[in-house]
Protein backbone atom coordinates (compact mmCIF):
# COMPACT_ATOMS: atom_id res chain seq x y z
CA UNK A 1 0.00 0.00 0.00
CA UNK A 2 2.77 2.45 0.94
CA UNK A 3 2.17 6.12 1.58
CA UNK A 4 1.83 9.14 -0.66
CA UNK A 5 1.60 12.78 0.27
CA UNK A 6 1.41 15.94 -1.80
CA UNK A 7 1.15 19.53 -0.62
CA UNK A 8 0.19 22.92 -1.99
CA UNK A 9 -0.60 26.33 -0.62
CA UNK A 10 -3.59 28.15 -2.05
CA UNK A 11 -4.45 31.64 -0.86
CA UNK A 12 -2.59 31.09 2.37
CA UNK A 13 -4.18 27.70 3.12
CA UNK A 14 -1.88 24.67 3.28
CA UNK A 15 -3.44 21.62 1.68
CA UNK A 16 -1.97 18.16 2.15
CA UNK A 17 -3.37 15.13 0.38
CA UNK A 18 -2.57 11.81 2.06
CA UNK A 19 -3.08 8.29 0.73
CA UNK A 20 -2.15 4.77 1.87
CA UNK A 21 -0.68 3.95 5.27
CA UNK A 22 0.62 6.57 7.67
CA UNK A 23 2.75 4.71 10.21
CA UNK A 24 6.16 5.18 11.83
CA UNK A 25 7.92 4.29 8.59
CA UNK A 26 6.12 6.99 6.60
CA UNK A 27 5.53 9.75 9.20
CA UNK A 28 8.82 11.44 8.30
CA UNK A 29 7.39 12.15 4.83
CA UNK A 30 4.49 13.99 6.41
CA UNK A 31 6.81 15.83 8.78
CA UNK A 32 8.83 17.07 5.79
CA UNK A 33 5.68 18.37 4.07
CA UNK A 34 4.53 20.14 7.23
CA UNK A 35 7.92 21.81 7.54
CA UNK A 36 7.73 22.82 3.88
CA UNK A 37 4.32 24.49 4.17
CA UNK A 38 5.15 26.00 7.59
CA UNK A 39 7.82 28.11 5.92
CA UNK A 40 5.01 30.02 4.20
CA UNK A 41 3.07 30.66 7.43
CA UNK A 42 -0.32 29.33 6.29
CA UNK A 43 -3.53 30.45 8.01
CA UNK A 44 -5.07 26.95 8.02
CA UNK A 45 -4.00 23.36 7.42
CA UNK A 46 -6.31 21.11 5.43
CA UNK A 47 -5.69 17.37 5.25
CA UNK A 48 -7.47 15.49 2.46
CA UNK A 49 -7.50 11.93 3.74
CA UNK A 50 -10.29 10.05 1.97
CA UNK A 51 -7.66 7.71 0.50
CA UNK A 52 -5.79 7.27 3.80
CA UNK A 53 -6.37 3.63 4.75
CA UNK A 54 -4.36 3.40 7.97
CA UNK A 55 -3.04 5.82 10.58
CA UNK A 56 -1.14 4.87 13.71
CA UNK A 57 -0.12 7.11 16.61
CA UNK A 58 2.74 8.26 14.38
CA UNK A 59 0.08 10.16 12.43
CA UNK A 60 -1.36 11.61 15.63
CA UNK A 61 2.09 12.84 16.55
CA UNK A 62 2.24 14.59 13.17
CA UNK A 63 -0.98 16.45 14.02
CA UNK A 64 0.56 17.57 17.31
CA UNK A 65 3.76 18.51 15.47
CA UNK A 66 1.76 20.52 12.91
CA UNK A 67 -0.03 22.47 15.63
CA UNK A 68 3.23 23.21 17.41
CA UNK A 69 4.99 24.17 14.17
CA UNK A 70 2.23 26.27 12.60
CA UNK A 71 1.01 27.96 15.77
CA UNK A 72 -2.00 27.50 17.98
CA UNK A 73 -4.22 29.86 15.97
CA UNK A 74 -3.91 27.77 12.82
CA UNK A 75 -6.94 25.48 12.56
CA UNK A 76 -6.57 21.93 11.26
CA UNK A 77 -9.29 20.53 8.99
CA UNK A 78 -9.48 16.80 8.22
CA UNK A 79 -11.54 16.12 5.12
CA UNK A 80 -13.44 12.84 4.70
CA UNK A 81 -11.51 10.55 7.07
CA UNK A 82 -12.42 6.86 7.02
CA UNK A 83 -14.35 5.52 10.02
CA UNK A 84 -11.45 3.76 11.71
CA UNK A 85 -9.35 6.91 11.58
CA UNK A 86 -12.17 8.87 13.19
CA UNK A 87 -12.28 6.17 15.90
CA UNK A 88 -8.57 6.69 16.57
CA UNK A 89 -9.00 10.46 16.82
CA UNK A 90 -11.93 9.89 19.17
CA UNK A 91 -10.16 7.37 21.40
CA UNK A 92 -7.24 9.70 21.96
CA UNK A 93 -9.32 12.86 22.41
CA UNK A 94 -7.53 14.52 19.51
CA UNK A 95 -10.84 14.84 17.69
CA UNK A 96 -11.61 17.84 19.94
CA UNK A 97 -8.64 19.76 18.57
CA UNK A 98 -9.34 19.33 14.85
CA UNK A 99 -12.29 19.89 12.53
CA UNK A 100 -13.67 16.83 10.75
CA UNK A 101 -15.41 18.03 7.58
CA UNK A 102 -16.90 16.59 4.39
CA UNK A 103 -15.49 19.34 2.21
CA UNK A 104 -13.05 22.21 2.40
CA UNK A 105 -13.99 24.90 1.77
CA UNK A 106 -17.40 23.88 3.07
CA UNK B 1 -6.91 -24.77 16.65
CA UNK B 2 -4.95 -23.31 13.78
CA UNK B 3 -1.39 -22.07 14.30
CA UNK B 4 0.96 -20.02 12.19
CA UNK B 5 4.14 -18.04 12.76
CA UNK B 6 6.47 -15.83 10.79
CA UNK B 7 9.68 -13.97 11.57
CA UNK B 8 10.18 -10.33 10.51
CA UNK B 9 13.27 -8.13 10.75
CA UNK B 10 12.75 -5.53 13.49
CA UNK B 11 12.77 -2.57 11.11
CA UNK B 12 10.10 0.01 10.31
CA UNK B 13 9.88 -1.47 6.81
CA UNK B 14 8.35 -4.55 8.44
CA UNK B 15 5.33 -2.72 9.87
CA UNK B 16 3.21 -2.99 6.76
CA UNK B 17 4.15 -6.63 6.05
CA UNK B 18 3.29 -7.52 9.68
CA UNK B 19 -0.11 -5.81 9.35
CA UNK B 20 -0.70 -7.61 6.04
CA UNK B 21 0.22 -10.97 7.58
CA UNK B 22 -2.25 -10.50 10.44
CA UNK B 23 -5.04 -9.00 8.34
CA UNK B 24 -4.96 -11.96 5.94
CA UNK B 25 -5.70 -14.25 8.89
CA UNK B 26 -8.51 -11.94 9.99
CA UNK B 27 -9.95 -12.14 6.50
CA UNK B 28 -9.95 -15.94 6.61
CA UNK B 29 -11.75 -15.78 9.95
CA UNK B 30 -14.37 -13.43 8.52
CA UNK B 31 -13.56 -10.47 10.80
CA UNK B 32 -15.14 -7.18 9.81
CA UNK B 33 -13.03 -4.19 8.81
CA UNK B 34 -13.27 -2.49 12.22
CA UNK B 35 -12.06 -5.53 14.14
CA UNK B 36 -9.26 -6.24 11.68
CA UNK B 37 -8.14 -2.61 11.70
CA UNK B 38 -8.15 -2.44 15.50
CA UNK B 39 -5.99 -5.55 15.83
CA UNK B 40 -3.56 -4.35 13.15
CA UNK B 41 -3.32 -0.94 14.83
CA UNK B 42 -2.64 -2.48 18.24
CA UNK B 43 0.08 -4.72 16.81
CA UNK B 44 1.61 -1.87 14.79
CA UNK B 45 1.92 0.28 17.91
CA UNK B 46 3.72 -2.37 19.96
CA UNK B 47 5.93 -3.44 17.05
CA UNK B 48 6.92 0.20 16.55
CA UNK B 49 7.97 0.45 20.20
CA UNK B 50 10.06 -2.71 19.88
CA UNK B 51 11.77 -1.40 16.74
CA UNK B 52 12.28 2.22 17.81
CA UNK B 53 13.13 1.73 21.48
CA UNK B 54 13.42 -1.92 22.51
CA UNK B 55 16.22 -3.12 20.27
CA UNK B 56 18.18 0.17 20.16
CA UNK B 57 18.19 0.23 24.01
CA UNK B 58 19.42 -3.36 24.00
CA UNK B 59 22.24 -2.31 21.67
CA UNK B 60 21.07 -4.82 19.10
CA UNK B 61 21.45 -3.50 15.57
CA UNK B 62 18.79 -5.49 13.82
CA UNK B 63 16.69 -7.80 15.91
CA UNK B 64 13.71 -9.85 14.91
CA UNK B 65 10.04 -9.92 15.76
CA UNK B 66 8.26 -13.25 15.74
CA UNK B 67 4.56 -13.06 14.99
CA UNK B 68 2.61 -16.09 16.22
CA UNK B 69 -1.06 -16.59 15.52
CA UNK B 70 -3.42 -19.14 16.98
CA UNK B 71 -7.14 -19.29 16.54
CA UNK B 72 -10.03 -21.46 17.54
CA UNK B 73 -13.78 -21.05 17.32
CA UNK B 74 -13.78 -18.40 20.04
CA UNK B 75 -10.78 -16.17 19.51
CA UNK B 76 -7.70 -15.19 17.57
CA UNK B 77 -4.55 -14.76 19.63
CA UNK B 78 -1.56 -12.95 18.15
CA UNK B 79 1.73 -12.93 20.06
CA UNK B 80 4.68 -10.71 19.22
CA UNK B 81 7.95 -12.07 20.58
CA UNK B 82 11.19 -10.09 20.71
CA UNK B 83 14.48 -10.26 22.60
CA UNK B 84 14.89 -6.52 23.15
CA UNK B 85 15.11 -4.92 26.61
CA UNK B 86 12.30 -5.90 28.96
CA UNK B 87 9.35 -3.61 28.37
CA UNK B 88 5.91 -4.05 29.84
CA UNK B 89 3.49 -1.73 28.04
CA UNK B 90 0.95 -2.24 30.82
CA UNK B 91 3.36 -0.75 33.36
CA UNK B 92 3.49 2.54 31.49
CA UNK B 93 1.21 5.47 31.99
CA UNK B 94 -1.15 6.28 29.19
CA UNK B 95 -2.74 9.70 28.69
CA UNK B 96 -5.50 10.33 31.23
CA UNK B 97 -8.73 12.27 30.80
CA UNK B 98 -7.02 15.56 31.68
CA UNK B 99 -4.46 14.95 28.93
CA UNK B 100 -7.25 14.08 26.51
CA UNK B 101 -8.89 17.44 27.11
CA UNK B 102 -5.73 19.46 26.57
CA UNK B 103 -5.29 21.51 23.41
CA UNK B 104 -3.31 19.65 20.78
CA UNK B 105 -0.19 21.75 21.21
CA UNK B 106 -0.06 20.91 24.93
CA UNK B 107 -0.68 17.19 24.57
CA UNK B 108 2.03 14.85 25.82
CA UNK B 109 3.33 12.91 22.84
CA UNK B 110 4.18 9.73 24.74
CA UNK B 111 1.75 6.98 25.55
CA UNK B 112 -0.66 7.39 22.66
CA UNK B 113 0.53 4.20 20.96
CA UNK B 114 0.19 2.11 24.11
CA UNK B 115 -3.27 3.57 24.70
CA UNK B 116 -4.31 2.50 21.18
CA UNK B 117 -2.79 -0.94 21.60
CA UNK B 118 -4.76 -1.54 24.80
CA UNK B 119 -8.05 -0.16 23.55
CA UNK B 120 -8.25 -1.84 20.17
CA UNK B 121 -8.30 -5.51 21.20
CA UNK B 122 -10.49 -7.49 23.57
CA UNK B 123 -7.53 -8.47 25.72
CA UNK B 124 -3.90 -7.37 25.86
CA UNK B 125 -1.31 -9.16 27.98
CA UNK B 126 2.42 -8.88 28.51
CA UNK B 127 4.68 -11.68 29.70
CA UNK B 128 8.44 -11.83 30.15
CA UNK B 129 9.71 -15.33 29.35
CA UNK B 130 13.45 -15.63 29.92
CA UNK B 131 15.02 -13.03 27.64
CA UNK B 132 11.85 -12.62 25.60
CA UNK B 133 9.10 -10.03 25.64
CA UNK B 134 5.76 -11.57 24.72
CA UNK B 135 3.00 -9.15 23.83
CA UNK B 136 -0.28 -11.03 23.51
CA UNK B 137 -3.32 -9.64 21.67
CA UNK B 138 -6.63 -11.47 21.86
CA UNK B 139 -9.66 -10.74 19.70
CA UNK B 140 -12.95 -12.55 20.23
CA UNK B 141 -14.38 -14.02 17.08
CA UNK B 142 -17.94 -13.15 17.96
CA UNK B 143 -17.54 -9.70 19.57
Amino acid sequence: MGFNITSEITEGVAKLTLAGSLDSSSASMMQAEIQKVAAQSPTALVLYVSQLEFMSSAGLRMLIFAKQKLGTTVQIYIVQPQGQIVDTLQMTGIIHSVHIVDNYPA
Amino acid sequence: MDNAAKIFPASLDSLEPIRDYVSKRCEVLGFNKKKTYGLCLAIDEIATNIINYGYPKAGIGLGIIEVHMADDARQLTVTLIDTAVAFDPLAHLVPNQDDMNKPLEDRPIGGLGILLARQNVDEFRYERRGDQNCNVFVVNVSS
